[in-house]
């Protein structure tokens, strides 16, 4: 598939911006520690908030990054122009932002995990939650970014916009790896990925149709 | 292939063009003039359906049209291959990959096929963004200043192409500053004298 292809490439061509996502939350997680108090049991009880926290910023500080190059070279004129259906290119996108913003920091969460003292089973709740829950930030940064593409400054104004779209599943997911799996939050942070799986593709692809016949 | 009634476009207090009424028929050519700010790009982007902020009528008998802009589309961290063949996915065409490299190599491309985009000059992907045209199958053409920015054979090479696409039936609309001595135009229409 062209489309998947070319996101990939571009992916693996910019590993610095993979990095920086990846430092951003190491640092807060290491420095965190530091400023309020070592003792491990203060932390295990802020750790799930905490890295929580720290993947909704790293989510948000990636959303522009990957639809600003398409849109400032003309690419997104020429995708609104083909064949190929916009909400698949939207989907792709979002994938494309769960991949380098998000999964390295899944990946090292295991080990943040430690740094704050936390339990194995806790880790994995933890995990359980993130991966439930990341996708769901990633398809709403994109849309957030899509609509603030060739504002001035649209940076603030997609935090205002995005914000009461992301504490949603940011109570449940961490609702759901501090209580350690109850059903009730699981069933909720699920149903709210498939409702943005199936919704917020389309709803990017009318934005991208907006902003280009801007 | 592309009808125009009455078209007219507004932006920022004042008519970039009125009443606007044109016919492009296959094998005919249509060159846009007018100075800076006259609202060629305008028209060409509501020509291209990317824009619906206008009145009158515009009657598409066509499936799809090529639509190439001043911004070129081509992603810098990839290479002039992966861009054009990421481009006709978007557009649905099918090629071996030899023609694209043939594309390339008669916009005298051949060396910088594998050459990511971003470290080639603004002559070089322009000659990307135009190896499309060689590629398309669409039977209309949208071509917006695209013969400005190229050198004396670049400028040849883009009007034989051109020709070959009016010669096998395509309709063709540009834009361009100044006459261009090597392309025979069936209508010219001037923007901004109203």
């Amino acid at each position: 598939m062209g489309l998947v292809l070319r996101e990939l490439r571009i992916l693996l061509r910019s590993p610095a911006e993979t990095v920086q996502s990846l430092m951003f939350g190491v640092l807060v997680v290491a420095l965190f520690p530091l400023a309020i108090t070592p003792d491990p049991e203060i932390l295990r009880q802020l750790a799930v908030g905490l890295i929580w926290v720290v993947t909704l910023l790293t989510s948000l500080l990636a959303a522009e990054r990957s639809l600003v190059g398409d849109f400032e070279d003309g690419t997104l004129e020429q995708m609104v122009l083909g064949i190929q259906p916009l909400w698949l290119i939207c989907l792709i996108k979002s994938a494309g932002h769960w991949l380098s913003a998000l999964l390295p920091l899944l990946l090292i969460t295991p080990l943040l995990g430690l740094m704050l003292a936390m339990t194995p089973s806790a880790i994995l709740w933890l995990l359980a939650s993130l991966l439930l829950g990341t996708p769901i930030l990633s398809l709403f940064c994109i849309l957030g970014g899509m609509m603030t593409l060739g504002l001035n400054r649209g940076g603030a104004l997609m935090l205002v916009i995005l914000m009461p779209f992301l504490v949603p599943p940011l109570i449940l997911g961490t609702q759901w790896a501090m209580t350690e799996g109850q059903a009730f939050y699981g069933y909720l942070l699920a149903g709210l990925l498939s409702l943005s799986l199936m919704t917020l593709p389309i709803a990017t692809a009318t934005v991208a149709r907006i902003v280009v016949s801007r | 292939m592309l009808q125009a009634e009455s078209l007219s476009c507004y932006r920022q207090e004042r008519w970039l063009f009125r009443n606007l009424d044109f016919h492009v028929l296959p094998g005919q050519v249509l060159q846009i003039t007018g100075d800076n700010g006259s609202g060629k790009s305008t028209l060409f982007r509501v020509l291209a359906g990317l824009s619906d902020d206008y009145d009158g009528q515009i009657d598409w008998q066509v499936p799809s049209c090529v639509f190439l802009s001043h911004r070129f589309g081509l992603n810098a961290r990839l290479t002039a291959f992966e861009n054009l063949t990421f481009w006709m996915t978007l557009q649905g065409e099918s090629r071996d990959e030899s023609e694209v490299f043939q594309a390339l190599a008669q916009l005298d491309l051949s060396a910088q096929a594998h050459q990511p985009c971003g470290q080639m000059s603004e002559g070089q992907r322009k000659r990307v963004a135009l190896a499309r045209l060689i590629l398309a199958t669409a039977p209309l053409w949208l071509l917006d200043e695209a013969f400005s920015a190229l050198d004396q054979s670049g400028r040849d090479r883009l009007s034989t192409i051109c020709r070959n696409h009016i010669e096998r039936g395509g309709a063709l609309v540009f834009s361009s500053h100044q006459a261009v001595e090597q392309m025979t135009v069936d209508q010219t229409l001037q923007l901004g004298r109203t």
